[in-house]
This record gives structure tokens, C-alpha cells and sequence, in this order.
């Protein structure tokens, strides 16, 4: 009869569940986190691409694509801690009847433990399968397209880029791509460190002095193309940028012309 | 349990102040820093002589500029007109008179430099072209030429900037001769005893109003990093400086 006695007294996890929620900071704090987590999922699907560079390649577009993926994932953790910090930095727990300390530093919640636990690790694993998905899928498709991959040589040198074209035989300054294309960089540094980061193609590769750094990328839409240094490499990194664009194939084969004409370096 | 409240109102003042605290401190840190990197170089301003035909066709105003590339920062007067002003660096090679350009927007530039320093090989063979020069050519002591042995280089002059910027592309990079070492010998022996020189003429066309950078590509520093250590990477007023058009 006692231990039925204390069965019934003992609160179910539904009841003590049902029993948190009721609370009233709890259900002002989750009415908050949802009110964040709408405004992140909104922010991520429509406002947030908007201050992306834009995207000329399919690496950039899946780039693209996986940030807005993990910006909504990451929407309700974000809503959830900002809604707790916001309720504690405006004091809005003020005038409750917070139990002692030691109550608090005795009691501990096993389910909400699980659930955090068991939420951030299903978070994580979900971002890491899908950026994997992502990054496998463009190595297939840049393997599959290398036969017919446009190479580009790239030298990074302090602080300027150098571009060298080895099937056109032109050496030049900034770096123009033919849409449709797939292309292969070579990258190399001839003095420090440089990281070789098209913004608008969605790739971004160390730039070394003895190993040769490769990457892929399949120019699709036309635009121009920032080229910079992510790298810190000394006195002028600032000023280590270049231009280019990705270009119709007619155009490229114009501008490749062009510079054939002044004896294959760019002026 | 006794338990001690903030006032609502001075919580609120608090978190204000905290935020205008971190806004100011920022704000002194960006303000710090914008005047540390300053260029303390003089300047020098472009000439304008006259109007040239461009190759458009088009008719500008024709601005002269002339400077020198030494093998000390003494003889090149880029930290000042006496026997001790060296910028603390006496050994390092140095642009000079001037190392920071001021030169007129939409005009036909032409840059004059004499060289009197030695010089091997370039890092980036690329540097030994001349590039961004009206017709892609400089010439040398008389002789046009569009490139240069990059086995044979004492410096460069490669001007650059911000392209992703509202402000014009402009991208200029001339190599310059070295002296052999028998055309160095006087001065090795006697630093007051610069050789000859050589004489190296460039012209460009600028573009809109911008802040640009140049520097040298040859690998004159010491030798840590390539060549790109001490007065390559360490400061400007040698072997780099600041290209203003206005």
C-alpha cells in the first residue's frame, strides 16, 4: 500500500512536463523563442541570401543553399538562448519567487537534459550529413567534368594575383571564365601564404609555395568575379584583390584574342 | 529567503551605458587605427604640361612625375635631405625622393624613374612584364622594350587597387633593369659614389578619382619569407607606397 501511495503522489514526466510548461516564465520564454525562431527562419529563407555575394558557379549556389539550410536548423537553438537571455538581461524574472539555492543547486532535470542533448546532436548530425551530401556531390560532378575542365594557373605573390592559361598561352591580371565550362585552378604562392577566394564561384583554396593547391569550379551564370586574399599575408593584404568575370563562350574566345594580339600578356 | 532587486530603471541605465561604453570603445580602437596607418611619406604631385593624344584618340592633360629607386634610403632622401636620415633602416633599398604619388584624374600620365640599385631574380616571372602601360611598353635608356629577363630585375613598379570598390581598375607593373656589378662597384666601395643609373619612362592613362597601392615585386627584403621580409613586408616609404588620383 505504500509503495502504491507513493506511485500515486510521484508525478508522471507528462505531468511534470505539462506542470513546466504552465509555468508562467516558462511559457513567456518559449512564447519568445518562438517568436525568434520565426523571425531567423524568416530572415534565413528571405533576407539573408539577399546579403550573400551572388552566385555565378554551382558550388557557390550549393554554398548558398546549405547556409539557409543551417541558418533554419539553427533557428530555434538561436531563438531559445537569445529568448532566455533576453528575459534575464530585462530583469523580466523580477518579482517571482525563485526557490532557494540550494533547491537549485541540488535539483537536477533529466529530461530536459535528454532533450537538450539529444536535439543538438540530431542539429549536428543532420548539418554535417548535408554538407557532406553537398561537398560529395560537387566533387563527383567536377571529377566528372575534368576532361573537358578550362585550366587556369594561379600565382599568388605579395600582393597581386597572376593568372596563366597554358591551353591559350596568356598570362594575365584578372581572371575571365567562359560560362558552362567546368574549370580547374592549379594554385600556388611564390613567396608566403595566400588563400586564392573567387567569392562569386564558391570556392577558396590555400595558395602554398612548394605544394600545388586544385580546385574545381563549373562557372554557370554570367557576372563579374571578385578575387581576394583570405589569407593574411603581410603589409598591402588589403590591396590583394583582382577582378574577373564569367563570361559567354564567344566573349571569352574574344577576349582571349585580344590579349593573343598584345603578345599574350594582359595590358 | 531575502532576496535583493535591482530597480527596474537602473537596470535599464545599466544596460544603456553598457553598450554606449562598447560603442565608444570600438569607435576609439577604428580612430586609433585609421591614424596609425596614415602614410607619413610627403607627397608628390604629378605636373600637368600640356595636353596628349591617347591612343582612344582622345585628347588629356599630360601630367609628368619623376622619382628614383636606390640601394639606400640615404641617397634616395625618401626620410629626409641629410647623411643620417635613413628612416632607422639604412640598409634597406628605398624609392625616393617620394614614395607616395599624387596624379590628376582622366590624364595622360608619364612616369620618369631612374634606377641606381643591383638586383637577380624575380619570384613571380609573370613581374617581368610590362602591363597596363600605354602599349604595353616602357622604355630603357631609349629602347622600347615589353618585357624584361626576369633573371635580370633590380625592382618593379606594380601599382594596384581595389577593384571591387566604386573607384576605377588600375593595374600597372613595369620591371626595372638592375646594375651589373661592375656598374655597382663604386658605390659598393664608396656609398656616396651612386653608378650611373638607368633611365626608365612609362606612361599610363588614370582613370576616375581613387586610392591605390604600389609596391615592389622583386624579392628585396632579407631573406626570410622569399625575399619579402624586412623592407618588403615591414613598412611603407621604401619599397611601397600609396598612388592618390584626385
Amino acid at each position: 500500500m505504500a509503495l502504491d501511495s507513493e506511485a500515486e503522489l510521484k508525478p508522471t514526466p507528462g505531468e511534470r512536463l505539462r506542470a513546466f510548461s504552465r509555468r508562467k516564465d516558462v511559457s513567456q520564454t518559449i512564447q519568445l523563442g518562438i517568436a525568434f525562431t520565426t523571425l531567423f527562419v524568416v530572415l534565413g529563407i528571405w533576407v539573408y541570401p539577399h546579403w550573400m555575394p551572388a552566385v555565378h558557379s554551382k558550388e557557390m549556389h550549393s554554398g548558398r543553399m546549405i547556409m539557409t539550410i543551417f541558418t533554419v536548423l539553427s533557428a530555434p537553438i538561436c531563438g531559445l538562448v537569445l529568448s532566455v537571455a533576453m528575459r534575464a538581461f530585462l530583469n523580466m524574472h523580477r518579482g517571482d519567487n525563485p526557490p532557494p539555492d540550494q533547491e537549485v543547486s541540488d535539483k537536477s532535470n533529466t529530461p530536459a537534459i535528454l532533450a537538450w542533448c539529444i536535439g543538438s546532436g540530431v542539429f549536428v548530425v543532420t548539418a554535417i550529413v548535408i554538407g557532406l551530401l553537398a561537398y560529395n556531390s560537387d566533387e563527383n560532378a567536377a571529377l566528372a567534368d575534368s576532361p573537358s575542365a578550362l585550366t587556369v594557373d594561379v600565382t599568388g605573390a605579395q600582393w597581386a594575383w597572376s593568372f596563366y592559361y597554358p591551353a591559350q598561352g596568356i598570362h594575365t591580371h584578372t581572371l575571365d571564365l567562359p560560362s558552362g565550362q567546368p574549370v580547374v585552378f592549379n594554385v600556388v604562392s611564390s613567396d608566403v601564404n595566400h588563400s586564392f577566394w573567387p567569392v562569386q564561384l564558391g570556392i577558396k583554396v590555400d595558395a602554398n609555395r612548394i605544394v600545388t593547391t586544385t580546385a574545381d569550379a563549373r562557372p554557370t551564370i554570367l557576372g563579374p568575379i571578385d578575387i581576394r586574399c583570405a589569407e593574411l599575408c603581410g603589409l598591402n593584404h588589403a590591396y590583394m584583390e583582382t577582378s574577373g568575370a564569367v563570361v559567354s563562350s564567344s566573349d571569352f574566345t574574344s577576349w582571349v584574342n585580344s590579349i593573343k594580339a598584345t603578345g599574350g600578356v594582359q595590358q | 529567503m531575502e532576496t535583493i532587486q535591482t530597480p527596474k530603471g537602473q537596470s535599464i541605465f545599466s544596460a544603456v551605458a553598457t553598450i554606449v561604453l562598447g560603442v565608444v570603445v570600438v569607435a576609439g580602437v577604428g580612430v586609433a587605427l585609421h591614424h596609425s596607418s596614415a602614410d607619413p611619406q610627403p607627397k608628390e604631385y604629378a605636373t600637368i604640361n600640356g595636353t596628349i593624344v591617347g591612343p582612344d584618340g582622345k585628347t588629356y592633360p599630360h601630367a609628368y612625375l619623376t622619382d628614383g629607386v636606390y640601394p639606400d634610403p640615404i641617397n634616395s632622401k625618401a626620410h629626409g635631405n641629410c647623411a643620417t636620415c635613413d628612416g632607422g633602416h639604412p640598409t634597406w633599398p628605398s624609392y625616393g625622393p617620394y614614395t607616395h604619388f599624387v596624379l590628376p584624374s582622366h590624364s595622360y600620365v608619364t612616369i620618369t624613374l631612374m634606377v641606381y640599385d643591383s638586383g637577380v631574380s624575380l619570384n613571380t616571372p609573370y613581374f617581368g612584364n610590362v602591363v597596363g602601360t600605354i602599349g604595353g611598353t616602357a622604355t630603357y635608356d631609349g629602347v622600347v622594350k615589353s618585357n624584361l629577363d626576369p633573371t635580370s630585375i633590380e625592382h618593379t613598379w606594380t601599382l594596384h587597387g581595389l577593384p571591387t570598390s566604386t573607384q576605377d581598375s588600375l593595374f600597372v607593373n613595369v620591371p626595372l633593369p638592375l646594375n651589373t656589378d661592375s656598374e655597382m662597384k663604386a658605390y659598393n666601395a664608396d656609398p656616396t659614389k651612386l653608378p650611373v643609373g638607368h633611365k626608365v619612362t612609362f606612361s599610363f592613362i588614370t582613370g576616375g578619382k581613387g586610392e591605390y597601392v604600389w609596391n615592389c615585386e622583386y624579392p628585396c627584403g632579407d631573406t626570410t619569407y622569399q625575399g619579402f621580409g624586412a623592407v618588403m613586408g615591414s613598412a611603407t616609404g621604401y619599397m611601397s607606397g600609396k598612388v592618390s588620383v584626385i
